[in-house]
Order: structure tokens, then sequence, then C-alpha cells
């Protein structure tokens, strides 16, 4: 009776273990962009957080109709959107915070597919972590737009460029199809 | 001696039957509309704490310009009563999705200093995350404030519930809804372009 009872806590403290391990660990391509120095008053700043059941319930309603759309949301887990407003008082220090993100994401392994500076002094960076050779663990994108304000993107699952590339061609959707070129090279 | 006759059953004519039914469903008819006109003026439980929320966090008394709410019977109605209008496409499958809504709207005092907006969200946020919502889009652009939350669990696209508030410095508005979102979808999916219509909305 004792072994069974100290067998049974064995195993329920291992199986609580487990679980929590598997909460605690993000999904590798998850990126954190820690906290965004919110503009001061008029400035503009936008969230977006879609996770997986959305993308699943929209991929369900678009399954008959649209199947590569379907396919590919059912592969993504999370869309996170950030905008964020640029103002004498935040420049610098987003500047700074955006800079450090790509500098992680380089220190983690992942690839850097697009850096564009233009004149403007756009600075584009779109990064992505691959999961197994085939398809995207995580795809980020950052933009500094000097005078105007950064945008970050991650978008997180298990993404195959050629459905991207697919999707924008289904739905003639032209920027789509070149992000899926793009990411196929 | 005659044994004592047993009093024959009396049954109370059929008409008088039906007449207690009648009255039966016409009173259990005003139960149902007086419940549902009450429940008009009211909010549900969601929508309130997302306005308290808000209202707390600002420090200031807002003056409510209006709390409306309306439910299955009452959009049943209109859209029995639409069914012989000609409508767009487009309304009338908004018309189909629709199972309930509710809004309230809130307007600062004259004179009284717009609430910050960040302390605002944050409030919203804590208010709608213990409540099982999750925030899906926020925007703060100039003066205005948008949110819009979902729930953390969704069962179904049939049984779709969403909360949205809108300030823009001097005025509040709180809307909920519930709705089938499978006509909708149908309609967006069979208009032509619809790709590259949402790919330029977000994108803009």
């Amino acid at each position: 009776m004792k072994n069974l009872i100290c067998h049974s806590l064995a195993v329920t403290v291992l199986a609580a273990g487990v679980s929590l391990n598997v909460l605690a660990d993000p999904p590798p391509g998850q990126v954190d962009f820690g906290k965004l120095a919110m503009p001061g008053n008029g400035g503009e700043f936008v969230e977006i957080q879609v996770n997986s059941n959305l993308l699943s319930l929209a991929a369900r309603l678009v399954e008959k109709q649209q199947p590569d759309a379907a396919k590919l949301l059912r592969g993504v887990q999370l869309v996170r959107v950030n905008v964020v407003g640029l103002t004498d008082e935040n420049r610098d220090e987003l500047t700074k915070h955006v800079r450090q993100i790509r500098h992680d994401l380089d220190a983690q392994g992942w690839e850097r597919n697009v850096n564009v500076q233009q004149k403007d002094g756009e600075d584009v960076g779109v990064y992505t972590k691959t999961r197994g050779g085939e398809a995207l663990a995580g795809l980020v994108i950052t933009v500094i737009e000097p005078k105007d304000e950064v945008v970050l993107v991650n978008i997180v699952g298990d993404i195959k460029p050629e459905q991207v590339a697919a999707l924008g061609e289904d739905l003639n959707i032209k920027p789509l199809e070149k992000i899926g070129e793009a990411l196929k090279k | 001696m005659n044994p004592t006759p047993v009093p024959s059953v009396v049954r109370p004519p059929a008409k008088r039957i039906w007449l207690r039914c009648i009255l039966a469903v016409l009173l259990l008819l005003s139960v149902v509309i007086a419940v549902e006109v009450v429940s008009c003026l009211h909010l549900s439980s969601d929508t309130r704490a997302l306005r308290n929320s808000l209202i707390k966090s600002s420090g200031v008394e807002w003056r409510q310009r209006i709390a409306l709410h309306a439910g299955g019977l009452v959009l049943s109605t209109v859209r029995a009563g639409l069914s012989f209008v000609n409508l767009d496409a487009g309304a009338r499958a908004a018309l189909q999705s629709v199972r309930g809504a509710e809004v309230g709207v809130y307007q600062l005092p004259v004179g009284a200093k717009p609430p910050d907006r960040a302390v605002l969200l944050a409030a919203a946020d804590a208010a709608m995350t213990a409540r099982g919502w999750d925030r899906v889009v926020g925007v703060m652009d100039g003066s205005d404030l948008v949110t819009v939350y979902l729930p953390g669990e969704i069962a179904s696209a049939r049984r779709m519930k969403c909360c949205l508030m809108v300030f823009d410095g001097q005025e509040m508005v709180v809307v909920s809804a519930r709705a089938d979102l499978e006509p909708l979808f149908k309609y967006a999916l069979a208009q032509p372009a619809i790709g590259n219509k949402v790919w330029s909305l977000v994108c803009r």
C-alpha cells in the first residue's frame, strides 16, 4: 500500500513536471519583443495579436472555398504585429530596442534573409527560423522608419514557403506571392 | 329502497379548455416580451465589466447617453421584418450573422481632462483577461483608443462573441456582439479579389 502511494505520487509529480515544462517553453519561432515604449499623448500605437484559436476558426470557415488558405492558416500558431509611432521622446530608445532585438535574433541562430537600408533612412530586416530545413518555425520582420514609426511582425507556426506563394497566387495578392518566392530562396 | 344515484362527472365544455390555453399562451408571451423589453436596457456582465473598468480607471464621472441590448427575440423580429425588404447582399449577410448586440455610449463631463489612454488600455486589459477574454487589437492614434477583445476559448464560429471599445477623447462607446460568422464569411469569400482588398486594408 505504501509502495503504491509512493509510486502514484512519483508518477503525478513527473506528469506535472512534464506538463509545466511543455507550458513553460514558447514555440521556437516565437519572439518576445519586450516592453515597447508607448508614445506620448497623440502618438500612434498598434498591437494586433491573433492566436491559434482564431486562426483555426478562420481555417474551418474558409476550408471549402479556399483549401490552400485553410492549410496555411492551420500551420500558423500566432501572428503578432506591433506598430509604434516615433516621437522625439521615444525615437532613440525604440531604435535601440529594435537593433537589440535584431542582435538577439542573430545570436539565437535566426537567418537574416533581407536587410535593406533605404536612402530616406528606412531600415528593413526579415529573419526566419527554419524547422527541419523545409518549413519555417518563425518569421520576424522589423522596420524602422526614423521619421515615422517602428514596425515589428512575428509569425509563428509550421509554414511552408511554397504555401505562402501559392496562397498569394490563388488570392491574387502580389506582395504575398513575392514574399513566398523570396522565402523559397 | 332506491340506490343513491352516483353524480356524473361534469366536464367543462371544450370551449373553456381552449380559452384557458389561449390565455396561458398570452400570459407567457407577455412575460417573455416584458423580460425582453427590460433586458433591452441592461448590458451583459462582460460589457459592464469593460465599461466599469474604464470608468473607474479614468477617475472621472461619465454621463451615460445610451445603453441598449438587442437579444435574440428582437433581432429575429427585425430579420423577419426585413426579409420582405430588398437589402444589399452584404447587409443581409451581416443581419443573418448577428445573434445579439449591445451598445453603451458614455460622455466625459464638459471641460474634463481626457484620461490617459495607456491607463485606460491597461485597466480594460486587466478586467477582460480576468473574465477569460484576450485582446486581439489595440490601437492608439491621436486622442483615439480602440480595443477589440475575443474570448480566449472559441468553441465554434456559430457562437462567436466580441467586445469592442472606442474612445475619441470625449466619448466612449462600448459594443458587444454575438454572431454566427458563417453567413458573413460565405459572403466575404464570394467577393471578387477579396484577398487584395483585405491585404490593402492590412497594409494601409
